[in-house]
């Protein structure tokens, strides 16, 4: 690739990068005027051109010469003391990864841009929310395109900050009041860990902080830096590093935690469904929380073996723990939220076992498939008027067929679907599947740890199973059967252009974006990371070596069948056998296999319903220690410093400090009375008492004194002549 | 031949100093005062210039020495800036009592 080439696509991305902000600052500040009627056309129109940069960005990237398709264009922002040349980079890294994700994003931006002119009409602060929407994407397209841990971080809270906006949009209601708080609280534990892994490398490598720009070995790159720097001392490596890096990177990785709501901080993603639709569609599914296997992803060859296992462990429970309870929700958003968070769990397990390459696939693949699931659920809570509960759904596939349509290849998508037996599904399929032949790999090198290393990977495969089961179920429950809330089912209609085309683009590209180019790109930025030094990386031989493995004696590509057959079976009349297992008294059944034993799922279903009792476990725990401290404190504001009325032997500290003063003043105040003013007056009396003997000598007539005077220098002269006549 | 010396001098002088000292303790109104008051202080000058010319005489080599003559016109000067400021007082005790009796300035007494 040329200079010339590189320069373009650069400038292209960086365009696009800019071109939302842009629309942000002006929907803010050209409010009543035509912009600011027209703030949905303006920023879709914006968002979509923008899509186009990155396109041409695409095939231009694609078109050019094999050679230098990395680069990076590094803009030094603060210099920092002490370092000589060091400084804090802004700019952009351009490789194969950032261009994939910048199509995604635009692309997903752009249509749900599109279906919120649909979705927010009436609005009243419609502008607005194309605003954040827009200043969302901008920030999100600036992590993407970052070239410096320093950008990330920026973009990191500017993702935030959109992101508590939007999901308080609606900051009249009770409900997001406290989900957006929750997620912000959520997030900036999680961005500690972010700051606090920034500042061990910052600490140990100065300002040379450039991501790694995979095949370029430049003196500010991080990967080398810390690489000299750990190699330096004769007996670390990479594969043997010091613990500082460990930490740093799991501090790091704390950060895509609170943003990718992994375990243990999950809990504010499915509160996040307050928001609007078209927020959850793109902020809480498809870019924003991916944004943290995406960090994950640009810091990979700095994690070391035992930030690996962090992460997958992290990624395991949260991805097991994600499909329960998807499983047992009731709320449409809330059973898409779960599967976000387990797929987001799929991702980071792959990013802990080395599978790169299909845990950033998974991240595009599930952008547009989980994006079209939420516009999806969107257009059935505008047609159901803003009731979310599945319960009261039911046969709306016959009033939504659109939407019926698009949900259901986007389950199909999200459940991995495949001929089985052959190698050929649509999108879920090829990501999941590698995800969990990396995950197979990992266990299999982890045999000293016996069963905790095999749960690896038997827990993504199980819930490979769970997936289409509850995927199917929230289709059931919505669009097959007898309406359940027939007013509703009676009132209920599709969704007007601007929001099925979104939809129907989406669900297109869920099916057909397995097909072509994004793997190819991602395996190349693995290679050149394995190039330029990283050991955790397993290629795609590699891969398809545990896929070989594990397909011989599992039901290769039957898992979605069966799952999906059993989900649509099981609720295609409304909760029909689920609620006979939950709701009976009887402690068991009889099935055709023995009977079944109905305690243990039932406290399953409790426990899952119930979000396994994070929140509660939080609301005692953290909010609770919180709201003790601050009763102890207001206890001893209240009784130590201002006292209590009924204790007249002790004022408090601030009557205290009130009475001493007021003593202090009644001393002061005698002295100034018996010393200071008496003094003064005692001076005035004995000036008027001389005064008054004084006066009594004097006549007040001019003669007089007149005579007096020369008489008296009569006397002295008198005196002066007879002395000397004496003295002669 | 009957020639002017120092004691001549003496004699206008004590004549010249009495007569102020008279016009300073008979005279009630207050420019009357300030002539006696002139004229005592013209005498004091014609004595000192009396006393410069008898110190030094016509000799040639004190004719330069100026003593009394400059105390003289010092007492002229300052005889000017204090009946300036006399005759503001007067003026001041004029406006105020619609009189220059020095008799009626006696709201000091007790």
């Amino acid at each position: 690739m040329t200079e010339v080439d590189q320069a373009l696509i650069c400038t292209l991305l960086v365009t696009a990068t800019l071109l939302p902000l842009g629309t942000f600052v002006a929907l803010i500040v050209l409010t009543r005027r035509v912009i600011f009627r027209q703030a949905g056309a303006v920023a879709t129109a914006v968002m979509s051109f923008s899509f186009l940069l990155s396109l041409v960005a695409l095939f231009k990237w694609i078109g050019a010469g094999d050679d230098a398709k990395a680069f990076a264009w590094n803009v030094p922002w603060i210099p920092i003391p002490g370092t000589g040349d060091g400084y804090l980079y802004l700019g952009a890294l351009i490789d194969s990864v950032t261009i994939a994700m910048m199509v995604m994003v635009s692309l997903v931006s752009a249509l749900v841009h599109m279906y919120s002119i649909g979705y927010m009409a009436g609005d009243k602060r419609y502008n607005w929310f194309f605003a954040y929407l827009s200043l969302f994407t901008f920030s999100m397209m600036g992590i993407v395109i970052s070239n410096s841990v320093t950008q990330l971080l920026v973009g990191w809270e500017l993702v935030g900050l959109t992101s508590y906006l939007l999901i308080g949009f609606w900051f009249e209601k009770r409900g997001p009041q406290l989900a957006c708080k929750k997620a912000w609280v959520m997030n900036r534990i999680g961005d500690a860990g972010f700051l606090i892994g920034f500042g061990i490398l910052f600490w140990q490598v100065g300002g040379k902080l450039l991501l790694p720009a995979v095949g370029e070995g430049e003196a500010a790159n991080m990967f080398v830096a810390i690489r000299a720097l750990i190699e330096a001392d004769g007996h670390h490596s990479i594969a043997n590093p010091p613990l500082w890096l460990t930490v740093a990177g799991i501090g790091l990785f704390f950060g895509a935690i609170g943003k990718s709501a992994q375990f243990p901080l999950h809990t504010w993603l499915p509160d996040a469904m307050e928001g609007p639709t078209p927020v959850s569609s793109i902020v809480h599914s498809a870019t924003m929380v991916a944004a943290g296997v995406y960090l994950t992803g640009r810091i990979y060859p700095i994690l070391t073996p035992d930030a690996h296992l962090f992460i997958s462990i992290i990624g395991l429970i949260t991805l097991v723990m994600g499909a329960a309870m998807a499983m047992v929700m009731t709320d449409i958003k809330r059973v898409l939220a779960y599967s976000t968070l387990s797929q987001l769990g799929y991702m980071i397990l792959g990013m802990g076992t080395g599978a790169y390459i299909f845990a950033i696939y998974h991240l595009i693949m599930h952008a547009f498939f989980k994006c079209c699931l939420f516009q999806c659920s969107g257009s059935v809570i505008h047609a159901a008027h803003h009731q979310q509960d599945m319960r009261h759904y039911g046969g709306l596939g016959r009033k939504l067929p659109i939407t019926m349509l698009c949900y259901g290849v986007c389950t199909l998508a999200i459940a991995g679907a495949s001929i089985p037996y052959t190698s050929y599904g649509i999108s879920g399929f090829y990501s999941k599947d590698g995800i969990i032949a990396g995950a197979y790999n990992y266990s299999s090198a982890m045999v000293e740890y016996g069963f905790l290393g095999s749960l690896f990977f038997w827990g993504p495969l199980i819930i490979a199973y769970v997936t289409p089961f509850y995927m199917a179920r929230s289709f059931a429950l919505t669009f097959l059967g007898k309406p359940r809330d027939q007013y509703l089912y009676d009132h209920a209609h599709e969704a007007p252009p601007t929001m099925y085309v979104p939809q129907l683009i989406l669900a297109f590209m869920a099916v057909v974006s397995g097909w072509f180019l994004w793997r190819g790109m991602i395996v190349d930025s693995a290679d050149a990371m394995t190039a330029a030094g990283a050991t955790m990386v397993q290629s795609t031989a590699e891969i398809h070596a545990g896929e070989e493995n594990i397909h011989g004696p599992l039901l290769h590509g039957c898992a979605w069948l069966i799952m999906i057959g059993l989900g649509l079976l099981m609720y295609r009349n409304g909760f029909g056998i689920s609620n006979r297992i939950v709701n009976i008294k009887i402690a068991s059944f009889k099935t055709a296999f023995g009977r079944v034993n109905v305690k243990p799922i039932k406290v399953f279903y409790l426990w899952a319903y119930n979000k396994f009792y994070f929140d509660a476990l939080y609301d005692v725990f953290a909010i609770g220690l919180c709201k003790l401290v601050a009763i102890i404190c207001g206890l001893f504001d209240k009784i130590i410093v201002d006292g209590r009325a009924d204790w007249p032997w002790f004022p408090g500290i601030v009557n205290g400090f009130g009475w001493l003063g007021r003593l202090g003043a009644l001393i002061a105040g005698w002295v100034d009375d018996k010393f200071i003013d008496a003094a003064a007056n005692n001076a005035a009396m004995t000036a008027q008492g001389w005064g008054q003997l004084l006066r009594t000598t004097q006549p007040g007539r001019v003669r007089v004194y007149v005579l007096l005077m020369i008489a008296s220098g009569a006397l002295v002269m008198l005196v002066v002549v007879t002395t000397a006549i004496v003295m002669q | 031949m009957f020639e002017i010396g120092t004691g001549h001098f003496f004699l206008v002088s004590v004549i010249v100093f009495a007569a102020g000292v008279a016009t300073v303790l008979t005279k009630r109104n207050a420019i009357g005062i300030l002539i006696g008051v002139e004229l005592i202080l013209n005498a004091a000058s014609l004595n000192l210039v009396a006393f410069n010319r008898y110190q030094w005489g016509g000799d040639a080599a004190g004719t330069h020495l100026l003593h009394g003559q400059i105390f003289a016109i010092f007492i002229i000067v300052i005889a000017a800036a204090e009946a300036a400021i006399a005759l503001a007082i007067f003026l001041n005790f004029y406006n105020n009592f619609g009189t220059v009796d020095v008799e009626r300035a006696d709201k000091l007494k007790g």
